[in-house]
């Protein structure tokens, strides 16, 4: 176990805007403190890494769209996993539809990581 | 104390300038550091938490990575370190009014002391005194910055 590995499960999706901002706030903030973050979309969550779909969920009316939360862990150093077989739950195409700077991976390497870290948390 | 860009920066203060944090040598040998009054500004000017990471209590930070973080309702980043050494403690009164850091950077609410690791071969690779500071406005300038 690595205790500067941290894994956040991102089940949410857009149907529940507020819950779709503090996950990536609290991956940035991990990488603030020098922990290793990672970041495994699965169920709903999946859809927020389909092309123009975060850009279009706000978490507070007049507030910033999901995107820009996205793109702050991003530019943290968050590294970002989505589940493959989520995305025949919601019609993806794997290869086309989800967006850049993201790496698809099955559910036995979210089993691999959570193993290796110390924290798991779920959103 | 100098005013550069409406920013208030002291010319007694050792700067690492790219990441707005301050070192200060003091009596005992340790070094206080702190967040310059541009952090503040760039933070949002008032903070929801300054907290230090507890596992890296009495651990060798090396200079730019993290020893404390910083967060608003807006904004998260992290504190880094001026200079190589091993962090010694934060500042207790950050835990009661993180605001400090911004409202008074250079006096109650510094952020951490360290023991640096060798602070006369590193502070050469720090900013200081006129010619510092002036290294210190050319990079705000380029940036755009003004505390303002």
């Amino acid at each position: 176990m690595d205790d500067e590995k941290v894994l956040i499960i991102m089940t949410s999706g857009p149907d529940t805007p507020r819950r779709c901002a503090t996950p990536f706030f609290f991956a940035t903030l991990g990488v603030a403190m020098e922990y290793e973050v990672s970041m495994f979309f699965t169920i709903d969550g999946t859809l927020l890494l389909k092309k123009g779909v975060a850009e279009n969920v706000y978490p507070k009316e007049g507030g910033k769209p999901v995107s820009d939360f996205l793109q702050d862990a991003l530019d943290a150093g968050v590294k970002i996993f989505a589940c493959t077989a989520s995305t025949e739950l919601h019609d993806i195409n794997p290869d086309t539809d989800m967006i850049d700077d993201i790496k698809m991976v099955g559910g036995a390497w979210m089993w691999q990581e959570a193993e290796d870290c110390e924290t798991v948390l779920t959103f | 104390m100098a005013n550069i860009n409406g920013c208030n920066l002291p010319d007694d203060l050792y700067y690492y300038i790219e990441k707005h944090v301050w070192a200060k040598p003091m009596d005992d040998g340790t070094v206080r550091v702190g967040m310059t009054s541009v952090a503040g500004k760039l933070a949002g000017g008032k903070l929801a938490g300054a907290t230090i990471k507890r596992k890296a209590v009495g651990k060798e930070i090396a200079q730019g990575k993290s020893l404390a973080t910083i967060e608003s309702s807006k904004y998260v980043g992290p504190v880094p370190a001026p200079i190589t050494g091993t962090l010694l403690h934060g500042n207790d009164k950050l835990a009661a009014d993180p605001n400090l850091a911004i409202n008074d950077p250079y006096g109650e609410g510094w952020i951490a002391e360290m023991q640096p690791t060798d602070w006369e071969g590193e502070k050469g690779t720090l900013a200081t005194g006129a010619e510092g500071l002036a290294a210190y406005q050319t990079k705000l300038e380029a940036d755009g910055v003004s505390c303002d």
